[in-house]
């Protein structure tokens, strides 16, 4: 499974990185980016499943593979 | 075409009880228009999508003719320009320039509590949250803390006699607390120009060729961070405190557990927001959830009601910290999202963990009855007192 945020949709809320610091990270304008390349293992899957609730810009996917 | 209700904001009681006041916006309708001709917008469903098309739902029109002397940077601007305001501004206050500043924010509030921890009582909204907001914004601009006082008088003046849909005559003590703000302000701007330091306000002086800035330009952003930035965090701890003290067994369990400070910071945000709707006008004709909006229409979008939207919440009335990760719109959505969440964020966070460091049992003073001032151009607490075991320390 791949984790994925749309740049374009993305405004800076920075609810993913505050909630999951292991999975995201910020940029210098608070925007939040997937750590690495974004392949997650089923444990993570579960937790990323958070951010995904928690974006208000519903900027944030998990793609099946 | 949907007929006027007889619906007015005003006439929401929010005074004691937020839950009634929200509801009885909520069940007027998902999309309606009010008896002012104003359209409302109370769904979740329809406050995102206001919020994900801001060329239909300006916020220039909504913010650029209310009589302001200075533009509202950069909340008065629509896109495409709306756009450069944002890259220069959202890099200063993103969360990484914020922990920069965090040991002086967190030094100043220990400060602010440790004043009156040994007397058992404070007054949380007159000792804390009236002062803190304005030291943050004085430290951001790298401004002395000795301007505190002054500028909290001016911004309450302002903010007090300013009351949503009430007269438009200018009340001639907000002209002359503005124009004193904006006289303050410039002679700030040139002492900055003269001695740049490490500090918001000179860096955005700092910018040249096509990337600087107007006077005016830093005047309207000056303008927005003070009238949008520091009431607003000035309710937002009133309302965390006035929480953490009417449920002794919400604050226990987040002393014990340092974690559950950032959800029981989310879940008063989301049912107590401090501005709980915010205007547009739209720019064309559009249906919002099956209902038609003419162009041109003053637009409210209640962020206060699709927050607690039944559905999207187990608990959409009451704080529940298991659903703290299911969000909320207290600081908008889409490209106006609130230009100072980071920092009110941790604000609010600051002055959470410093004032139970020092005093972890409190309760509102017997007798006392909180009321939310309504209408306000902010939801706020006029007071809060709170009274606690006398000389102060964790016990």
């Amino acid at each position: 499974m791949q984790l994925v945020i749309d740049d374009a949709r993305c405004t800076g809320n920075g609810r993913c990185y505050a909630l999951l610091p292991d999975l995201f990270t910020d940029d210098e304008r608070g925007h939040g980016h997937v750590v690495g390349d974004g392949a997650l293992s089923d444990d993570q899957a579960e937790a990323a499943r958070r951010a995904v609730v928690a974006c208000p810009e519903d900027a944030i996917t998990i793609k099946d593979q | 075409m949907t007929t006027p209700t007889t619906f007015r904001l005003v006439d929401a009681p929010m005074a004691l009880d937020r839950t009634a006041g929200f509801r009885f916006v909520s069940e007027a309708g998902e999309v309606f228009q009010a008896a002012d001709g104003s359209w409302v917008l109370t769904s979740a469903e329809a406050v995102h999508f206001a919020h994900r098309h801001p060329e239909i739902f300006s916020s220039a029109e909504a913010f650029g003719a209310a009589g302001m002397p200075v533009p509202l940077i950069p909340v008065a601007v629509d896109p495409p320009a709306h756009r450069k305001y944002r890259q220069v501004l959202d890099p200063m206050l993103a969360p990484r320039v914020i922990n920069a500043l965090e040991d002086d924010l967190r030094a100043q509030i220990r400060d602010l509590v440790a004043a009156f921890a040994a007397k058992g009582e404070c007054d949380v909204v007159r000792d804390v949250a009236r002062l803190y907001p304005t030291q943050v914004f004085l430290t951001l601009l790298g401004l002395p803390l000795t301007d505190r006082d002054q500028l909290v008088s001016w911004v309450e003046t302002i903010n007090e006699q300013s009351i949503p849909g009430g007269t438009a005559e200018p009340v001639p003590a907000v002209v002359e607390a503005g124009m004193a703000m904006l006289d303050y302000v410039q002679v700030c701007i040139e002492e900055k120009r003269q001695h740049p330091g490490d500090d918001m306000l000179s860096r955005v002086l700092a910018l040249e060729g096509d990337d600087a800035w107007s006077n005016d330009d830093v005047l309207g952003l000056c303008w927005l961070l003070t009238l949008a930035g520091l009431d607003t965090v000035t309710a937002a701890i009133g309302f965390t405190m006035l929480h953490l003290a009417r449920n002794p067994e919400l604050r226990r369990g987040m002393l014990a557990d340092p974690e559950l400070v950032g959800p029981v910071i989310e879940e008063v945000l989301r049912i107590e927001p401090p501005a709980p709707n915010t205007p547009r006008v739209t720019t064309q004709d559009v249906e919002v959830c099956g209902v038609h909006i003419p162009a041109g229409s003053p637009t409210i979008l209640f962020l206060a009601t699709a927050n607690r939207e039944a559905g999207r919440y187990e608990h959409p009335d009451d704080i529940d910290l298991a659903q703290a990760d299911r969000g909320h719109v207290t600081f908008g959505g889409g490209i106006h999202r609130c230009l100072g969440s980071h920092l009110a964020r941790r604000e609010i966070r600051l002055v959470v963990e410093e004032f139970h460091k020092l005093i972890p049992e409190y309760e509102v003073a017997p007798g006392f009855e909180p009321r939310a001032v309504w209408p306000s151009s902010t939801l706020h607490l006029a007071s809060l007192p709170l009274v606690f075991p006398a000389g102060g320390g964790p016990s």
